[in-house]
């Protein structure tokens, strides 16, 4: 195995993990999120070159995780008069989850969804995200700020309680 | 945890931590599986003019079988061709049915099942799923499924899965399942990720089902 395939390798296994968790705090659903991040890792395989000297990797295979997502969705919907088929559900998360909570991420702006997946899952700091997203900090820190104003909203006051 | 973010947005941000990494997440899947997928893609954007190409046959073929029956010898089974849109189930060559996923479309599973039943085939069709029970029973999906530009699997071929991502016609010998055995089809028929899996499952059997499929012995991927 090479140099760059054993790079990437650990790279895989180290990241597989917090990068599913960050796609499905987004997606709202684990089946499509694995699908989304294994697309994602796949084309990070393809263009490893370029995704190593990425300043945050995993911010890299979280975004094109989304944006495979969303190109799903688009051409879902183009094709539900023909479908009836059983591909997943928006959401798969019976056990384990707050549904309020779940409800709230699902329906925030996608790009506010995006931030909170960077900032939580991957503990990426304002000014890489910014600079990740290509926009100012200033911005990351209001699409944070709102987003955090809606979910305070919809997570029941007990649960907001709990965490220290 | 965020310490730089303001403690109540922080308390909040943690709430969502907490919540989702509660959840059992599925193990990675092997790597090898993400490689051959992004060798499918390479292939796919390298060779992007010639899937068009086959996209046009493929239409043309519709064209010609929809409106005047099916082409070359007549079927032998008594079930009666089905031409849809999204994919074909027409009998022969010999004792065999042809399946063909267009691509550019999404095929609907029961349809599938269905058009296969009546030519015999007793069938687990998913759509975005590929399942499996933990046994593959004899004789081997190589006995069953010959897939599209490849020569027939040889006798004693592995019990399987077979997957392929080229569009074509896929021949399936429905004669060949044994009683208590069904052919599992799943597929994904993304632009840009086009997947057809099958392996053979015991009917009633439990069913391990991922979004991802095994990485088969005789495939092309």
């Amino acid at each position: 195995m090479s140099h760059e395939n054993t790079e990437f390798a650990e790279f895989f296994q180290a990241s597989w993990e917090p990068c599913l968790r960050a796609v499905v705090a987004s997606t709202g659903s684990v089946q499509l999120a694995e699908d989304q991040v294994a697309e994602a890792f796949a084309r990070a395989w393809l263009s490893w070159r370029k995704v190593r000297r990425h300043p945050a990797p995993r911010a890299w295979v979280v975004r094109t995780a989304l944006n495979a997502g969303a190109s799903w969705w688009r051409r879902r919907r183009r094709e539900l008069p023909l479908a009836g088929h059983d591909a997943a559900a928006p959401s798969d998360l019976d056990d384990g989850l707050d549904a309020a909570l779940l409800t709230a991420l699902r329906h925030l702006p996608g790009r506010q969804r995006e931030v909170i997946a960077l900032r939580v899952f991957l503990d990426l700091d304002i000014d890489t995200i910014a600079g990740h997203l290509g926009i100012a900090p200033g911005t990351v820190r209001a699409h944070l700020s709102r987003a955090v104003t809606t979910l305070r909203h919809e997570l029941s006051p007990s649960q907001a309680m709990e965490v220290d | 945890m965020y310490g730089n973010d303001d403690p109540d947005d922080s308390a909040v941000l943690s709430a969502v931590h907490d919540s989702i990494s509660r959840l059992p997440m599925p193990a990675a899947p092997h790597l090898e599986a993400i490689t051959a997928r992004g060798r499918t893609r390479r292939r796919r954007r390298l060779g992007g003019l010639s899937i068009a190409g086959a996209g046009a046959c493929a239409a043309l073929v519709v064209g010609l079988t929809g409106g005047s029956g099916p082409a070359g010898p007549a079927p032998q089974h008594e079930a009666p061709p089905v031409h849809l849109a999204a994919f074909s189930v027409v009998a022969g060559p010999g004792g065999a049915t042809t399946l063909t996923l267009y691509p550019g479309q999404v095929a609907n599973p029961n349809a599938v099942r269905q058009a296969l039943a009546e030519h015999g085939i007793p069938a687990l069709v998913t759509a975005g799923r590929f399942c499996r029970t933990a046994d593959q029973p004899a004789p081997g999906v190589g006995q069953v499924v010959v897939l599209p530009y490849r020569p027939p699997q040889p006798i004693g071929g592995g019990p399987g899965p077979v997957r392929t991502g080229r569009p074509g016609p896929i021949v399936i010998y429905g004669s060949a399942i044994p009683r208590g055995v069904k052919l599992s089809i799943g597929y994904r028929q993304d632009p840009g990720n086009r997947e057809i899996s099958f392996t053979l499952i015991q009917a009633g059997a439990p069913l391990t089902c991922t979004s991802i499929p095994d990485t088969g012995p005789h495939g092309d991927d």
